[in-house]
Formats: C-alpha cells, sequence, structure tokens
C-alpha cells in the first residue's frame, strides 16, 4: 500500500491522500518541458557567454566561431516535446 | 571493577596531590563529572522504504537541522527533484508562501560541463509550491542518490517569517554532479506546525532523514 512516514512511524496513504499525490505528479509532470527548455536555455546561455570574450570590439571572430555561436543561438529553433531536447546534439567549439 | 579516580590536578604545575589518588570500585563512585549535553537534540529521524513522503511535527525549537543521507528515488520518470514544505495547520495543507533563492554548480563525471548559475526555474516568489533542494533529476541508479542538509531557523515564531538553508548535492541520471544552495522564507507569521519531504514525482525509495532540533 502507498504510504507515507510521520515521525518515524509508517501511515499508510487515504485515498484522497492518493488522489491529491497523483494530481501533484500530473502537474508535475505537465510543466516537463517548460522545465526542460528552462534548463536548455541555461546551458545555451552558459556556453555563449564562455566565448564572449571573442566578441568583443578588440578581437576578430574566427568563421568558425561565428557558426558555433549562431548554432547555439539556434540550439532552441523547432523544438516542441522532451524527446527533442534530450536528442539534441551540441555544436563542437571550436579551438579559440 | 576497579577504575582510578584522580582529582583536583593543578592546571599550572601539572602536579596531583598524592591523596587524590585512589583505587576503588565503581561501587564506592559518587561523584562523576556530568557529560556536556549540549544544545542539539535528535529529535526524530526516519528511514524511507518507497515512500511517498517523509513527515515530521515541529515544536518550539529555535532551530531544526535535517540531513538527508543518500536519498534515492524510486525512478526517474517525471525527472524528479527532492522538495520540502510546511504546513501552518497541523499537517492539513502543505501550501505556505514561500519566497527563495536557488543557485548551483555543476560538474559532469566525464569532465565536459562545468558551471556556476542561477536557477530561475526553482525558486519562488511567493509562490506555494514545494521547494525544491536539488537541481535537475536525481538519477535513480543505484550510484545516484542526494545527500545534504536544511536548517529552519525558528518555526514556532508568531512575529517573524521563517527562513531556511539548504545545501544539497546530487548526482543526476546524465551522472552530473550537482550542487544545490536554496535559501528562503516562508512568508508567514503564523507558526509552522509540520515539515513534509518527497520528490516530485514517485516515491523516495531509500534514504534517511534526521531531525535535530537546537535550543
Amino acid at each position: 500500500m502507498p504510504h507515507k512516514i510521520v515521525n518515524g512511524q509508517q501511515v499508510e496513504l487515504t485515498e484522497a491522500e492518493i488522489a491529491a499525490r497523483a494530481a501533484e505528479e500530473t502537474a508535475w509532470n505537465a510543466g516537463a518541458f517548460d522545465r526542460a527548455m528552462i534548463e536548455l536555455r541555461s546551458k545555451r546561455d552558459r556556453l555563449l557567454a564562455g566565448t564572449d570574450y571573442l566578441a568583443l570590439s578588440d578581437q576578430t571572430l574566427s568563421a568558425e566561431m561565428t557558426t558555433y555561436r549562431q548554432a547555439l543561438r539556434d540550439i532552441t529553433n523547432g523544438i516542441t516535446t522532451v524527446e527533442q531536447i534530450d536528442a539534441i546534439t551540441w555544436p563542437t567549439k571550436p579551438g579559440a | 571493577m576497579s577504575i582510578t579516580r584522580i582529582q583536583n590536578a593543578n592546571a599550572f604545575t601539572g602536579t596531583i596531590p598524592a591523596d587524590n589518588f585512589a583505587n576503588a570500585t565503581l561501587d564506592n563512585v559518587t561523584l562523576l563529572p556530568n557529560a556536556p549535553l549540549g544544545d542539539m537534540v535528535l529529535v526524530s529521524s526516519a528511514t524511507a522504504s518507497s515512500s511517498a513522503s517523509i513527515e515530521f511535527d515541529l515544536s518550539s525549537y529555535k532551530e531544526y537541522k535535517f540531513f538527508f543521507v543518500n536519498i534515492h528515488p524510486s525512478a526517474t520518470t517525471g525527472n524528479p527533484l527532492f522538495q520540502f514544505q510546511c504546513s501552518t495547520d497541523n499537517g492539513s495543507n502543505y501550501n505556505t508562501t514561500i519566497t527563495s533563492t536557488h543557485f548551483r554548480a555543476g560538474h559532469n563525471e566525464n569532465d565536459a560541463d562545468q558551471y556556476l548559475s542561477y536557477n530561475t526555474g526553482k525558486d519562488q516568489a511567493q509562490g506555494t509550491s514545494f521547494q525544491s533542494l536539488t537541481d535537475g533529476d536525481v538519477g535513480g541508479d543505484n550510484d545516484q542518490c542526494q545527500s545534504g542538509m536544511l536548517q529552519l531557523f525558528n518555526p514556532s515564531s508568531t512575529t517573524f517569517v521563517k527562513h531556511y538553508i539548504g545545501h544539497n548535492n546530487s548526482v543526476h541520471a546524465n551522472d552530473v554532479c550537482g550542487t544545490v544552495f536554496s535559501a528562503g522564507y516562508f512568508n508567514t507569521t503564523s507558526a509552522l506546525t509540520n515539515i513534509k519531504f518527497q520528490m516530485s514525482s514517485g516515491n523516495i525509495d531509500d534514504g534517511k532523514i534526521l531531525m535535530f532540533g537546537i535550543n
């Protein structure tokens, strides 16, 4: 039986608690895509920031680095499912 | 049982008066120094076994400290996070208003990625959801779990809000070591009466939570 532990003692969940827990999990799973997109953008932004110094006005950005940075910016294009996010192949950072 | 009792050593010279050496039986000892008890008390503990949640009653300790030891989710379906919330109505509802921060550091086992960043998706601004103490999905493999701690300050106060500070480390399903600092406050002047820990999805398969009270 589904249970919880209260002050160290195992207590079986009531039908209402089971239903409430199921509703919580449904809501959580419904937000999976949004959470995955946040993580995707966070990593993309981090990788972009890691090469920002190469785009300063006193630097010359190589064509390979320009392509790499554009690929990072485009990484979210056409993404509509968590499965697509999980299957993303990140571009390889060229030698700086 | 024979024991030796030494009293009144001179702390400056190291001299111990001869008449203070005495061999005696344990039955003859009438005074032993009090062991320092301290003010940190193990109030309760719980070991999960495919448990939906772990809950504790809160009382009047000025501070509570929770230790999480090898918390292991039942599955990685739904990318489960380890979360907590508090109740102000003796456990009937766990939806107290929280404002919190959440930042993290991560490092892959394959050394391919390292990061330190604020986690916009897991903080709350006057939210009533369960607060995440971990980042990403806590892995369900046998070499993946989460350990850490949570401090909760003066939950019985009816004057001030109640702060918390959490520091946890987890191994994610994609073999990332993720360290999370989350801190915030329960924006209520009602006393917090109960605390509840759970995975955002699925059960807590295994692991132990120790609850200490500090006065």
